[in-house]
């Protein structure tokens, strides 16, 4: 507690990020530390889990002290630890959940382990002070394409996934056919504003009427096959046209089935969470479709979308108010269920 | 002094708390790999068996390797997250030094003249070290000096150069499970001990041991500057040196 404010500490090393932050009361951010290994995992060209967790290890209790001095506290004005535990790649998790436990036990603070993905949903309470559920959210990131009815705090309750790639493994597979590179998203957006979205015909898959899952795998072959073809035909490759088409073949099925989803559940309000979530063309057409029926679209602010330390904090203070606990025995789940 | 040691480079984690007479009390961990699970829990043991409390530690040491990345990962992040949340220094000891240090005692009894411990990685791979054992007469103190420095080794390449110097040498280490069929092929009968079960295994005991001595050395670290000693590059950054890096290890997000 300081100046009569719940004071959590939120820690998340799920994948290629040593996050950590302190936030006040679930909602106001008081620090948010973030140490990206982006330029070290370019050279491999993908994240590389050994390597991710070596360096999550070297950085994870510089970036704590960066977090509690940057809020102006200290680890004795901490209320409560929250730390991502799944899902995520195993060595990156335990790195967080070692040193989440031993700030809980030598400081004798409450702990709790977070559902990355419940994390990301939460990035939305920091961004949005009135924000409370009920509400439809889209978690679309680099390991997930989730459409979650989220009835309370604690709730969420999955009703559609991919099958297959997550949106963001997508946007990360096509931007390497087509030569843009390592991170893939943020590469294929600056590149689809230049493009035409019509120039190539990227098959949307719907699945079955009425589903909520997604198909994204075969866009890859679809992106290879035209690049074939067009090499072989002697034609040049316009890269901006490539991203622009696949990107809106993407975002259309998403933006469709997300507002298909909150129709059928009732829902007045979509809340987008996850890295794809700072895509321009998504953001842009699910308002629009959206709108057409009176829905409203919050999303966070593209560093809240990203993996951070807030948005597990804030996840942890709900679960904390309505009752949980976590032991010293908390394990690191790689393949946590939503 | 109260010293917390942990030990999770090995199959079963441990920890012990070591004072300044160099009693120690130790808490094993009784599932195999679950270090992270248990890692608090046996700490707390420990410390209570101690009859003192987290508050009145005054360092806490790990075993950094070499040995199970995921296993040197946790008590390395363990042992400087605790440091920096308790405030005090963190005293980093290596597992191969450690298991030498353990034997010492039964390799003297046995009239070994060189220490080993073994750690199997693999495909006839070991992280290993030797060390001679010296006895002083007048003092009546056993110790240790190196002679392999620790390292990489393949057991073949470790066990030639042991069989040049003629002496009784002392195996320890999980390498013995792995390799003892090849230990009795390449060196005489008679010329080598291998450790009993009781005592091949790393343990926070041993390490504990040595942290007494590294504190009493001034041998501290603040805790960002505890180490982890892998011994080994990762795959990747092997494969990018080699310029061999393969789409196999090259992954996407996830
Ligand atoms: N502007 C953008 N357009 C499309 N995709 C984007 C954009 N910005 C980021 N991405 C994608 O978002 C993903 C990263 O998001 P995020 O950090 O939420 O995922 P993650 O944490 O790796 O995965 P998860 O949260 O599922 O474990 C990457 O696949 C990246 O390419
Ligand atoms: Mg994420």
């Amino acid at each position: 507690m300081k100046h009569d404010k719940h004071l959590t500490l939120g820690i998340e090393t799920s994948c290629d990020e040593t996050a950590v932050s302190v936030v006040a009361d679930g909602r106001e951010v008081l620090s948010n530390i973030i140490s990206s290994q982006i330029s070290i995992h370019t050279e491999f060209g993908g994240v590389v889990p050994e390597i991710a967790s070596r360096r999550h290890l070297e950085n994870i209790n510089d970036v704590i002290d960066a977090a509690l001095s940057e809020a102006d506290v200290t680890l004795e004005d901490i209320d409560l630890i929250g730390v991502t535990y799944g899902p995520g790649l195993v060595g990156a998790l335990l790195i967080g959940v070692a040193a989440a436990k031993s700030l809980a036990y030598a400081c004798d603070i409450p702990l709790i382990g977070v559902n990355h993905m419940h994390g990301h949903i939460a990035a939305n309470y920091l961004e949005h002070p009135d924000l409370e559920p009920p509400f439809m959210a889209l978690v679309v990131s680099g390991g997930h394409t989730n459409i979650v009815n989220v009835p309370d705090y604690n709730r969420c309750e999955k009703i559609g996934g991919t099958r297959d790639d997550a949106a963001g493994e997508a946007f990360d597979k096509v931007a390497r056919v087509i030569g843009l590179g390592y991170p893939g998203g943020p590469k294929v957006d600056k590149a689809a504003r230049e493009g035409n979205r019509d120039a190539i015909d990227f098959k949307r898959v719907y699945l079955e009427p009425g589903s909520y899952d997604f198909s994204f795998s075969g866009l890859k072959t679809q992106a290879l096959n035209y690049l074939n073809t067009e090499k072989q035909a002697g034609r040049e490759i316009n890269v901006n046209d490539v991203a622009a088409s696949f990107q809106e073949a993407v975002v259309e099925v998403i933006a469709d089935k997300a507002v298909n989803a909150a129709l059928e559940f009732g829902q007045k309000r979509i809340v987008l969470a996850g890295g794809v979530a700072s895509n321009t063309r998504l953001r842009e057409l699910i308002s629009e479709k959206a709108a057409a029926h009176g829905i409203d679209v919050l999303r966070p602010s593209p560093i809240l979308c990203t993996d951070n330390g807030a948005m597990i904090a804030s996840a942890a203070y709900y679960a904390y108010r309505a009752g949980e606990r976590s032991g010293y025995d908390l394990d690191a789940v790689p393949g946590l269920e939503f | 002094m109260n010293i917390l040691a942990l030990e999770t480079t090995g199959r079963y984690g441990s920890a012990a708390v070591i004072n300044d007479e160099g009693m120690v009390w130790c808490a094993d961990s009784v599932n195999e790999m679950n270090h992270l699970t248990d890692i608090i829990s046996i700490s707390d043991k420990a410390i209570s068996l101690a009859g003192i409390t987290k508050k009145d530690l005054t360092h806490v040491a790990a075993s950094v390797g070499p040995g199970s990345f995921t296993g040197i990962r946790i008590g390395v992040t363990t042992a400087r997250t605790l440091g920096q949340a308790l405030g005090i220094p963190c005293i980093g000891v290596s597992s191969l030094e450690a298991m030498a240090y353990r034997v010492l005692e039964d390799a003297s009894r046995n009239n070994a003249d060189i220490v080993v411990p073994i750690i199997n990685a693999r495909r006839h791979q070991t992280y290993a070290g030797s060390w001679n054992v010296i006895f002083a007469m007048d003092a009546g103190i056993l110790s240790l000096t190196e002679l392999h420095e620790e390292k990489q080794y393949m057991i073949e390449e470790l066990l030639g150069q042991l069989k040049e110097t003629g002496s009784v040498i002392y195996f320890t280490g999980d390498g013995i499970d792995a390799y003892e069929s090849i230990i009795r092929e390449t060196l005489p009968q008679g010329s080598y001990i291998l450790a009993g079960e009781d005592l091949r295994y790393q343990h926070a005991g041993a390490v504990a041991e040595r942290a007494l001595k590294y504190a009493r050395a001034g041998r501290t670290v603040a805790y960002d500057d505890l180490m982890p000693e892998y011994m080994r590059l990762a795959e990747a950054e092997m494969r990018l040196k080699e310029g061999t890096l393969s789409d196999k290890i090259r992954r996407t997000i996830k």
